[in-house]
């Protein structure tokens, strides 16, 4: 895959909003793997891709509920990786190469959130004199640079997404028969499946929610059982 | 009453950075005093003022909560050292709105509102509605977020130390016990259309594998929950199907 620098350059524009928001700014959630997956499509001039790798993306989000100071993986910039990947390759090939540089970039961002944070927690310990002086620049100063060091992050993660998507083809697609990038789409997707269901069933509980969710199964099985 | 319009309107602005300097010392607690600064320039004679300066560095001590409900706290807090309350008062407030803060928003927005619309866009996306059910995901999901951080920060501005009253508004109440169903049932839906949607190309023996790894993954993340999450899962079943292709000539 190569693509051209003005394309990789937009990509990792909006990686770096898509990782800022995740977090730290506006929380808007564009930072979801459907929106970010979708608008990398949008700037590649292939949205159904986008919107492929966007549901499997957001499948897998919904195992994560970020509560506290919980780690999880980061899917917006490795959805971003994902269609990137994916963009290059036709049907299950992308959809199973898209997914493994996805996954890892996921993975790595991750780790990339709770280095920040440290950084940030020894940054706040150090000025904690100027912060009990109730300096408002001082605080000011702090919050924006611990912003600016987010999107720093967050466009570096992008970066490594987008070197992995760039050497994810040659390395893996060439080896890969047809019947071998369906077994991995097929690992992907029913990956997704399973943490998508785990994880929903960890917010609805039981009980009459229980219900609600089981008859909204039944009815999304009747209608694609329809179509 | 300009000035204080003025006043909210900045830090409405700052509150959707709340979080931008998130750590594990005082969690969101400079995002929430950077947010709350602007209510406290007309404490005592200003910025430079002794009044004014213990109330920001009060502002930025250690604060949790769920980032679009933090408006409440801060309002209240900055009506609070207007209203002259002593610090352990103020400090004492902040400490009792983290709990219910957090409790709150996280079964409001994160159980609720957000997998409720993400629910509903992949049913859009499934049945054909390409980047409009994205679009309408965005603004429909944001018009919920602007309007719960303004209504925070205004509610928590008003009742000031009775911020409690607030959280018992009946709308919050009456949200809670109709988005969980909501949720449970358009993600419901969601799970065999978007299955659906991704499988399109594959051949029927793959989506009888699917199925069947599916299940095994499923019954994996229930037993080992503690250990495995969506992740590892995703990585280990990739790593096998990768495998398999390479030893199965």
């Amino acid at each position: 895959m190569s693509l051209p620098l003005d394309v990789l350059l937009l990509l990792l524009i909006w990686g770096m909003f898509v990782g800022l928001d995740l977090v730290s700014l506006p929380q808007m959630m564009i930072a979801r793997p459907l929106v970010a997956g979708t608008v990398a499509g949008a700037i590649l001039g292939d949205i159904p891709t986008g919107l492929k790798l966007g549901v499997v993306f957001e499948l897998l989000q919904f195992d994560i509920l970020p509560v506290g100071a919980v780690r999880y993986p980061e899917y917006g910039p490795a959805t971003i990786a994902a269609v990137a990947t994916a963009h290059a390759s036709s049907g299950v090939l992308g959809l199973g190469l898209g997914g493994v540089v996805g996954l890892v970039t996921g993975l790595i961002g991750g780790l990339t959130i709770n280095l920040l944070r440290r950084v940030n927690s020894r940054v706040v310990h150090a000025a904690a004199a100027r912060l009990e002086s109730g300096d408002p620049g001082a605080l000011v100063r702090l919050h924006a640079v611990a912003l600016l060091r987010d999107a720093l992050r967050a466009a570096l993660v992008t970066a490594v997404g987008l070197a992995l998507a760039r050497i994810a083809r040659p390395l893996l697609a060439g080896p890969l028969s047809p019947r071998d990038a369906t077994l991995l789409a097929v690992a992907i997707v029913a990956a997704a499946l399973a943490a998508g269901t785990a994880g929903t069933l960890r917010l609805v509980g039981r009980g009459r929610n229980l219900a609600w969710f089981l008859a909204g199964l039944g009815g999304g099985i009747l209608v694609a059982w329809l179509r | 009453m300009a000035a204080v319009r003025f006043a909210l309107a900045r830090a409405l602005l700052r509150l959707f950075a709340v979080q931008g300097s998130y750590n594990y010392e005082r969690m969101l607690g400079v995002g929430v005093g950077v947010a709350e600064e602007p209510l406290l320039r007309d404490l005592g004679d200003g910025p430079g003022d002794g009044r004014y300066r213990a109330a920001v560095a009060r502002g930025a001590h250690f604060f949790n909560a769920h980032p679009y409900m933090i408006g409440l706290a801060v309002g209240a807090a900055a009506r609070a050292e207007h209203d002259g309350a002593t610090p352990d008062q103020v400090e004492r407030l902040r400490e009792a709105l983290c709990g219910p803060l957090g409790s709150i928003g996280d079964r409001l927005v994160w159980a609720g509102w957000l997998p409720l619309l993400s629910g509903l866009a992949l049913v859009a996306i499934a049945l054909g509605g390409g980047w409009w059910a994205v679009a309408s995901f965005l603004f429909v999901y944001n018009i919920g977020h602007v309007a719960l951080r303004w209504w925070a920060l205004r509610a928590g501005w008003e009742y000031g130390t009775r911020v409690g009253t607030a959280l018992h508004h009946p709308v919050l109440q009456r949200a809670g016990t109709l988005l969980e169903p909501a949720m449970a049932f358009a993600v419901g839906a969601a799970l065999p259309l978007s299955v659906q949607f991704l499988t399109g190309l594959f051949p029927p023996v793959a989506r009888v594998t699917l199925a069947i790894v599916a299940a095994l993954a499923f019954l994996a993340l229930r037993w080992r929950g503690d250990r495995l999450n969506g992740l590892r899962l995703a990585l280990g079943l990739a790593a096998v199907a990768l495998i398999v292709g390479w030893i199965w000539p």
